[in-house]
């Protein structure tokens, strides 16, 4: 569990330089290296804005956004230190987060929206895939541990974060007592936690 | 309690910041920690980085095609934002191209050049409003579209057009084509002046072979020069070298440095 096999690292390394190769030739204001790159990224990226916001519509807006982002702050990448996915997974997070404060202002007073994401939450067992194309090593470790995680605990977890969700927030959202989304949250972390450390 | 001294606890503490879940005065006590201390915030950072992985982990989902499309046309239509931006700048503009526009509309025409391509793309203005940060600027432009339109009626026998920028993307001569006369009009639109034995000359780029000369320009703010349109209609790029006085001797290429170069869009109205 500790290291991984060094095919799969290869791996890691030869979709990052990908990724950041593409992303400096955006810099400069390529379209066709853009195109790439989107067709590249934007199935991964939808999928992230899909769990933030919760519906296909938003999420169109919400990548469309994050791509017009990635392009105008592409040549401010070099001086990140993340992974080129983890960058442009954070842009989108952002704009997503940006998106449900607009609209939550905007419609205050309108009763919640179906949400297609924790409608499937809600259904029960399934658990909800994760996948590690193009994620970064860093990622992976992360992805190892969230699968040690009893569903429910990774999906509070996941949605804490993604989300920028408070307890009781949370516990509004999947209609869940308080005290039950406190629990999962704390356990899922102190796991987390344990096994992360062993990543270090 | 002194976190430095109990690092499970500080470990456990900055996951649950990281995540989010930590809020109200307990947050903001750790904030105040972090800043002073070290190895707080390196906790802090380090569960920031590891958690920021769980958007790279989602299950993919394909968006709708159209997407892409509509990026592309905000791209496009950005890259005309930032021409026009850099095309603001002169406040005296020389007497308007190709006599087609009256001189009532000048300041507007300018800006109008570098928005042809986002306009040619029909109904992609409301895009480039959108586009506009700031209520000042929006307004502005806004009352100009209405003016625009009627300018690209009005001027659409200009059949192509360029905006020549520095490497710093500010624009600095504006060309345009007019087949009916057969005029390339070139007009200066940055503070650029060549010393007294230098000579600005106008470039092809053509997709294959070496650049040809399509003139030198002169010290007037707006100068025509004669050209078929054949010897336009397959170049994607124009560019401008400092030349000698007078321009390259002979046939040959460009001799000295490029300054200002950009595409040349067909106007397809």
């Amino acid at each position: 569990m500790r290291f991984m096999a060094d095919n799969r690292s290869m791996e890691f390394q030869e979709s990052d330089a990908r990724l950041m190769a593409l992303l400096d030739l955006v810099a400069g204001r390529d379209e066709a290296a853009f195109k790439t790159l989107y067709d590249q990224c934007s199935s991964k990226l939808y999928g992230l804005a899909m769990r933030v916001v919760g519906n296909r519509e938003w999420a169109e807006d919400v990548l469309q956004e994050a791509f017009l982002n990635i392009w105008r702050a592409a040549q401010d990448y070099r001086a990140h230190l993340s992974p080129p996915m983890a960058w442009m997974g954070l842009i989108v997070r952002s704009r997503a987060l940006d998106f449900l404060r607009r609209r939550n202002a905007e419609r205050a007073h309108v009763t919640q929206e179906l949400d297609e994401v924790l409608e499937a939450t809600l259904e029960g067992d399934s658990p909800n895939p994760m996948d590690t194309t193009l994620a970064s090593q860093q990622a992976w470790a992360l992805h190892q541990c969230l699968t040690r995680l009893e569903m429910q605990q990774r999906e509070v977890v996941s949605l804490a974060y993604l989300r920028d969700l408070s307890h009781s927030e949370l516990a509004q959202q999947l209609r869940l007592p308080l005290g039950t989304v406190k629990t999962w949250i704390r356990r899922g972390l102190e796991q987390l936690r344990a096994c992360m450390a062993r990543f270090a | 309690m002194n976190l430095l001294q109990h690092p499970d606890t500080l470990d456990r503490i900055a996951a649950s910041y990281a995540l989010g879940s930590l809020r109200g005065g307990a947050r903001r006590r750790f904030e105040a920690m972090a800043r002073v201390q070290a190895p707080v915030r390196a906790a802090a950072l380090v569960w920031q980085t590891r958690l920021s992985a769980m958007t790279e982990i989602q299950e993919q989902a394909a968006p709708d095609p159209a997407v892409w499309t509509r990026i592309l046309n905000l791209v496009q239509a950005d890259g005309e934002v930032l021409k026009m931006q850099a095309a603001r700048l002169p406040t005296t503009v020389a007497p308007a191209v190709g006599g087609g526009v009256g001189s009532g509309v000048q300041s507007g025409w300018l800006r109008s050049l570098a928005l042809w391509r986002t306009v040619a793309m029909a109904g992609v203005v409301a895009t480039t409003l959108a586009l506009v940060t700031g209520a000042s600027m929006r307004g502005q432009l806004g009352s100009q579209i209405a003016a625009l339109r009627t300018q690209l009626e009005q001027t659409s026998k200009i059949a192509y057009v360029a905006v020549l920028a520095d490497d710093k993307a500010a624009a600095s001569v504006l060309v345009t084509f007019d087949p009916q006369n057969g005029k390339l009009v070139l007009q200066r639109v940055g503070g650029f002046r060549e010393a007294g034995d230098k000579s600005l000359q106008l470039w092809a780029l053509p997709p294959a072979g070496g650049p040809q000369s399509l003139g030198v320009l002169g010290q007037d703010r707006v100068m025509r020069i004669n050209a078929a349109e054949g010897d336009v209609r397959q170049i994607p790029m124009l560019a401008i070298s400092l030349e000698p006085k007078g321009g390259v001797p002979g046939a040959g290429g460009p001799t000295g440095p490029v300054l200002f170069k950009g595409p040349l869009v067909h106007n397809a109205l």
